[in-house]
């Protein structure tokens, strides 16, 4: 038995000019996904290379890949609004992955710390800063109502806070080695 | 340092505005094909009520809306947004007003967690609000839009919710609220984003108690290491109690229920003990009866089968003012069904079993005068007044539905709630009146009904039904996202008033 009437029906945020905008805006942000997940994996890259510990070497051998998928993974969020990554944000984040490098540096002479332990400092920060912009991301997929989006960034954002976990153990441990010993590691 | 306390968990205002909200028409068919991956369909055909009824939605691409209600002249205020359940994402904070003449506006305000109820009365909107550490009771005269606070004491900044205001025969204010604390102590389980906000915050008793002393242990989320600490009944997170403590009761406690004048003075506390009393409703006969949720069966302090409940709040009936007891309901201690919550029958399968918090307890004030299925999640509820409508006196109440897997482990807990049931209160028995055709959100098997009823009011004729659908919430065993912009009202009526 039919139950239902066919009356107009009251639409809120769900016009296409409204929705429209709305996407417009994520995909702003999405860029942004983009330019500070670069910058991270050209930073990781860089570290892994002048750190000689085999331990921290192999673990942040193993960060840069999964730094790479998760790069892939940002640059999917575009498909599921309908819109194109910028590769320009994409190019401008590993140059600022470089300038993290410069960055780090500096701090480093500052601070009395020696050997690519800077770097590692670096790439801690660098790494929250990916997973704050993916965490903002996946806001805006539960505000889209998108559970696609939530899906991706949820997965990648339990890696990463895993990474951070583990960058902060080897920062902290090695800190001591880099500022009270002078030495690499 | 304790005025700096003090100070801290003063509520400071807010402001609220008026805009013009952008909205579309639609036809039923548009609804096959929404923008939202979420709810992509919005069916009535999904959705069972009654042989003689008919439902149709009148608003789609709601954001997390709490409550509905209605001016005489038929204009419709939906409560929506803030930072809800979960609490993230914010959304804009607002009541929607639908004028009869189709205009749309929103009554925006800057307040942090959102409006959780709207009751319009003689031109004014009355709101309840939570964020920050006190609950806040407000009202808006659409006219002259002044707002004034009427109520700011009621310690909150918890996991619960505010319930009412709601308005009795006899002209007074009846309003709840429930308590900060999931499972009866403040704990990471129920609390990790309260606690980052409202440190401080805990349940306050509506009188003297004297505690056991048991503690619940847990990790501390907030510290860089696994820190383990101890924690009491009406204690901030990481106090512990002592046995024989003493707790005195205030007026402005909490898992508690309210009246007052409708301007706010002369509260009197008339019931404590309440989990989660957010839905409240006053019978033709000028009895009170509050919804209240069940105890969880998960983390340091896990209580299973607890039922869902309403209560019927006895002193509402006594004359404004002679309460001198407020009634207690059990609430930390006792379960829907009157057994303690460490009986053998509320042992958990998954979690720490619970202890006794309170020594020489008050008597209790139950039985409930209806049980329903744990989770289920009753919240707002209406009173049918109408013969138009039918099941004039019964008591239709939304059931938002079970959280489970993520508060309880049982296979049978799934799909408990996600419905309207009318409640003969007489009786102490329920009948369904609104689900879908298969029980459960619909957004699980790829239906277009209802997923999750948050509040139903009758509109002032009495002659139809609102049920706020509050929109898709995705539940696993370890977490819940609720997706924006899926909430939907539905509108439920008798064939015949359109001669169909």
């Amino acid at each position: 038995m039919n139950n239902t009437t066919q009356a107009p029906i009251i639409l809120i945020e769900l016009d296409q000019e409204t929705r429209s905008k709305h996407l417009d805006r994520a995909k702003a942000w999405f860029d942004n996904v983009l330019l500070t997940q670069a910058s991270n994996r050209k930073l990781l890259e860089d570290t892994v290379e002048k750190i000689e510990e085999p331990h921290i070497k192999q673990y942040l051998t193993e960060m840069v890949e999964q730094e790479k998928k998760h790069e892939e993974k940002a640059r999917e969020l575009f498909s599921l609004i309908d819109r194109e990554p910028s590769d320009v944000r994409q190019l401008l984040g590993e140059v600022m992955g470089k300038a993290r490098q410069a960055l780090g540096d500096f701090i480093a002479v500052a601070g009395g710390a020696k050997g690519p332990w800077q770097d590692l400092h670096q790439v801690y920060l660098s790494n929250y800063n990916s997973l704050g912009a993916f965490a903002v991301a996946e806001q805006l997929g539960l505000a889209l109502g998108i559970p696609r989006i939530a899906e991706i960034t949820f997965g990648v954002m339990a890696e990463k806070s895993t990474s951070q976990l583990l960058l902060q153990e080897c920062v902290l441990e090695m800190s001591s080695m880099s500022i009270l010993y002078k030495e690499d590691f | 340092m304790a005025n700096n306390k003090t100070q801290s968990q003063k509520n400071t205002g807010f402001q609220i505005n008026r805009t013009k909200l952008k909205t579309a028409t639609a036809a039923q068919q548009d609804l096959h094909n929404l923008s939202t991956p979420a709810r992509p369909v919005v069916d009535p055909a999904d959705v069972v009520v009654p042989d003689g009824y008919k439902i149709e939605p009148i608003m789609v691409g709601l954001s997390f809306p709490t409550d509905v209600s209605f001016s005489d002249d038929g204009t419709i205020f939906v409560s929506e947004g803030g930072s809800s359940w979960p609490t993230r994402p914010y959304m804009p904070a607002r009541v929607i007003v639908r004028h009869p003449s189709g205009d749309t506006e929103a009554i925006s305000m800057n307040v942090h967690a959102g409006p959780r109820s709207v009751t319009w009365r003689d031109g004014e909107l009355y709101m309840a609000f939570k964020g920050g550490y006190h609950m806040q009771i407000a009202k808006y005269n659409l006219s002259t839009r002044e707002l004034k606070i009427l109520i700011d004491q009621i310690p909150s900044g918890g996991w619960h919710e505010p319930g009412g205001p709601v308005f009795g025969p006899d002209g007074m204010m009846y309003f709840g609220h429930g308590s900060v604390s999931q499972q009866g102590v403040a704990l990471p389980a129920g609390f990790t984003v309260d606690l980052a906000k409202h440190p401080n915050a805990h349940d306050v008793p509506g009188q003297d108690v004297t505690l056991t002393g048991n503690n619940v242990r847990s990790r501390d989320p907030r510290m860089p290491y696994p820190f383990m600490v101890d924690t009491g009944a009406f204690k901030p997170f990481g106090t512990s109690a002592k046995k024989g403590e003493v707790i005195k009761g205030e007026l402005f406690c909490n898992s508690a229920v309210w009246r007052s004048r409708p301007d706010g003075s002369d509260v009197e506390l008339l019931a404590w003990g309440i989990r989660n009393p957010f839905g409240m409703a006053i019978s033709d006969g000028g009895e009170l009866y509050v919804t209240d949720n069940d105890f969880e069966e998960k983390g340091e302090r896990a209580i299973a089968n607890d039922p869902d409940r309403i209560w019927h709040i006895k002193n509402a009936r006594k004359p404004f003012g002679s309460i001198t007891t407020p009634d207690w309901y059990g609430f930390p201690d006792i379960c829907g069904d009157g057994l303690p919550v460490n009986h053998e029958k509320h042992l958990p399968s998954r979690g720490t079993a619970a202890e006794l918090l309170l020594e020489n307890p008050p008597e209790w004030a139950g039985p409930a005068v209806f049980l329903e299925q744990p989770h289920s999640c009753m919240c707002k509820m209406d009173f049918s007044r109408s013969d138009a409508f039918g099941y004039k006196g019964e008591l239709f109440v939304a059931e938002w539905g079970a959280l489970a897997p993520l508060n309880s482990p049982r296979p049978e807990d799934l799909d408990h709630g996600f419905r309207v049931i009318r409640v003969d209160v007489q009786k102490g028995t329920a009948e369904p009146f609104m689900h879908n055709k298969k029980m459960g959100p619909a957004s699980t098997y790829g239906g277009g009904g209802i997923e999750r009823p948050v509040s139903c009011k009758f509109s002032p004729d009495g002659k139809s039904l609102y049920v706020l659908d509050f929109g898709v919430a995705k539940v696993t065993p370890g977490n819940m996202l609720a997706f924006a912009h899926t909430g939907v009202l539905w509108k439920i009526s008798r064939k015949e008033d359109n001669n169909e």
